[in-house]
């Protein structure tokens, strides 16, 4: 079942009165369960694709649909809403809230979500173990490591329930020992959880474990290959 | 809203030395205003209590023409049920009769115009403390029939203590009054005037002389301080006599209320300059704590946030600083102020000089009147919701991928 569909979307970004055509025509979809990378070098496009898909920047042309939500017609406080129900986000640079502990930055979302205390405590206590932080829970941010911050990013991703997840060069900032182990939880999530997994990467350790490649050279899609 | 309270107060403390700083800064504000407004209005309390105590009290009780027309016909009979009804107001802490006029001073070959006072003499002395002006001789009891005189006048009349004082002048309704006054004691008065003109009297001698028997000229009313005055004023008018009035200090030195108005303005003005600094020392904190985190606004908005609570939790923020910032600085500011109540700044050469010549002890007094503190703390503290309104329009304005590049 397709959850994303995106039409003939375009990105322009008018730096020094030089128009820059980030994303430039790309029509492509997602299936639910799918565990896909785009790849391709630095400036191509990737992460404006994925800001785009999550809401968090407009499309000069075009559109993305998520289960028939044309996101680019909501207004920003239901974009944001939209976001929060439906969209898991893990960046390069992890992102969490310094002030909060592991458990308290994976329980942020349900708050804003009004989920009782009960359920957001078991969510939160099933996805630090999952992502095998279940020591950690109560340690901030600044007493983890990077590849363990990036774990509970993404618990923190997904502890809304998303239809689907965002990682923007998750692994960027990881030795391969803490990009190995993240891979696998996230693998293992999207297998048992069914949840849609879309990274933006350089890195081939990703491209070996998705089950879709797709590049992206200079805003156009160039290859898409399911394995 | 806990979750709010909660992630702003922990915000708050991720960045110790800038919260530290911000909150300094708040308390040196408050510290600085409140004591500048508290030496200030102490120097008010203190200049009123001085001059109403130089001679004019709190309040007086007189006959409604006295004011415009101070003659002996327009003194009243001012009766112990009277007296006894005011002093039993609230506050007010002495009634003293005085009796008021002009006589012309002389010994056997100069005379001089004086200014007679008849006085209660203990009570009066509660009031003007008198007696400790008394440079020779001795003070005047109750029913004495001496004289006291300023050093001025007795020098230019050529007497001394012991020596007799020629009066003569009109007394009540026309009678003549004459009169001789053995010289009890001189005095030296910080007022020239009154050291060249004032003869003091035992009030029932100079009721005699003036043939004004159980007659003032004014009752003098005195209270704990100046703030008491309106309500004491309110309940005289209840228990006064037809015929009598009661008035203030402020009306009776009207010169004095204006010199401290304008006084308390300018100082107002100080305050607003210092009020700027203080808002601008908050503003450069908030706006350094907002661009240091803009990033962290961004995710935060990406993962779901409204920017509306976002908002809220900055506001939060700037409340807490703006709410520690201030109780500490009231504290501190209370303290501080309340060492100097009880140690006023002494004063030295000619300011020191000039205060003394007008009769006024050479301190820098401090007020500890608690509206002084919390005046500034709400001020402050407004001002830190003012300031707020900045990062809530930054992240009213936030995008996302902007913020996340930072």
């Amino acid at each position: 079942m397709k959850i994303i569909e995106i039409k003939n979307l375009h990105k322009i970004y008018n730096s020094d009165s030089v128009a820059v055509h980030a994303v430039n025509g790309i029509d492509v979809s997602f299936e639910e369960g799918e565990f896909t990378a785009i790849v391709g070098p630095s400036g191509s496009g990737k992460t404006t694709l994925l800001n785009i898909i999550g809401g968090l920047d407009d499309a000069t042309e075009g559109s993305v649909e998520i289960e028939g939500i044309k996101i680019n017609e909501l207004s920003a406080r239901k974009l944001t809403d939209f976001r929060m129900k439906n969209i898991g986000f893990v960046f390069q640079a992890y992102n969490l809230i310094p002030v909060l502990t592991a458990k308290e930055n994976v329980e942020f979302i349900m708050h804003l979500q009004g989920r009782n205390k009960a359920d957001r405590e078991a969510r939160t206590s099933e996805l630090l173990k999952a992502v095998g932080l279940g020591e950690m829970m109560d340690r901030r941010p600044s007493k983890l490591s990077g590849g363990q911050q990036q774990r509970v990013a993404v618990a923190r991703a997904l502890a809304s329930k998303p239809k689907f997840v965002l990682a923007d060069e998750p692994t960027a900032n990881l030795d391969s020992h803490s990009t190995e182990n993240l891979l696998d939880i996230m693998e293992q999530l999207n297998k048992e959880e069914k949840i849609t997994f879309i990274f933006s990467t350089h890195d081939q350790r990703v491209v070996n474990k998705a089950r879709r490649v797709i590049t992206i050279e200079d805003g156009k899609i160039i290859s898409d290959i399911s394995k | 809203m806990n979750t709010n309270i909660k992630l702003a107060w922990r915000n708050l403390w991720r960045n110790r030395r800038r919260t530290f700083i911000a909150i300094s800064s708040i308390v040196f504000s408050v510290l600085l205003a409140s004591w500048m407004r508290s030496m200030q209005e102490g120097s008010y309390d203190s200049m009123i209590e001085n001059s109403v105590k130089f001679y004019s009290g709190y309040l007086q009780v007189q006959d409604t023409a006295f004011w415009n027309e101070r003659t002996l016909d327009n003194s009243f009979s001012a009766s112990n049920e009277l007296k006894e009804s005011i002093s039993q107001i609230p506050d007010v802490t002495l009634v003293v009769n005085r009796i008021e006029s002009f006589a012309l001073a002389a010994n056997h070959l100069k005379s001089k115009p004086a200014m007679v006072m008849g006085i209660e003499p203990e009570a009066e002395d509660q009031i003007t403390k008198i007696s400790q002006k008394v440079k020779k001789g001795s003070f005047l009891k109750t029913g004495d029939k001496g004289a006291i005189l300023g050093e001025g006048l007795a020098k230019y009349l050529g007497l001394d203590v012991g020596d007799t004082l020629v009066m003569i002048s009109q007394g009540y309704h026309g009678i003549s009054a004459s009169g001789l006054f053995v010289i009890k004691g001189l005095l030296s008065h910080p007022n020239q005037e009154f050291n060249n003109r004032m003869v003091y009297l035992d009030i029932e001698a100079a009721r005699d002389f003036y043939s004004a028997s159980g007659l003032s000229t004014s009752l003098v009313v005195m209270a704990h301080d100046h703030y008491e005055v309106k309500h004491i004023k309110k309940a005289i008018e209840r228990v006064l006599p037809a015929g009598n009035r009661v008035m203030t200090w402020t009306e009776m030195q009207p010169d004095l209320e204006q010199l401290i108005e304008s006084d308390r303005g300018s100082g107002k003005i100080m305050l607003g300059i210092l009020y700027m600094v203080i808002a601008f020392g908050m503003f450069s904190v908030v706006l350094m704590m907002v661009k240091e985190r803009s990033r962290e606004f961004g995710v935060v908005h990406a993962v779901g946030m409204q920017k509306s609570k976002l908002s809220t939790i900055v506001f939060f923020e700037t409340i807490f600083i703006g709410l520690i910032g201030c109780s500490v600085g009231v504290l501190i500011s209370y303290l501080f102020c309340t060492y100097f109540y009880f140690h006023p700044i002494p004063m030295s050469g000619k300011m020191a000089e000039a205060y003394e010549q007008y009769g006024m002890e050479p301190f820098l007094y401090f007020s500890l009147k608690a509206s002084l503190f919390y005046s500034q703390m709400i001020l402050v503290f407004l001002l830190s919701v003012f300031i707020s309104v900045f990062p809530m329009y930054n992240i009213q304005r936030l995008k996302i991928t902007k913020a996340m590049r930072n």
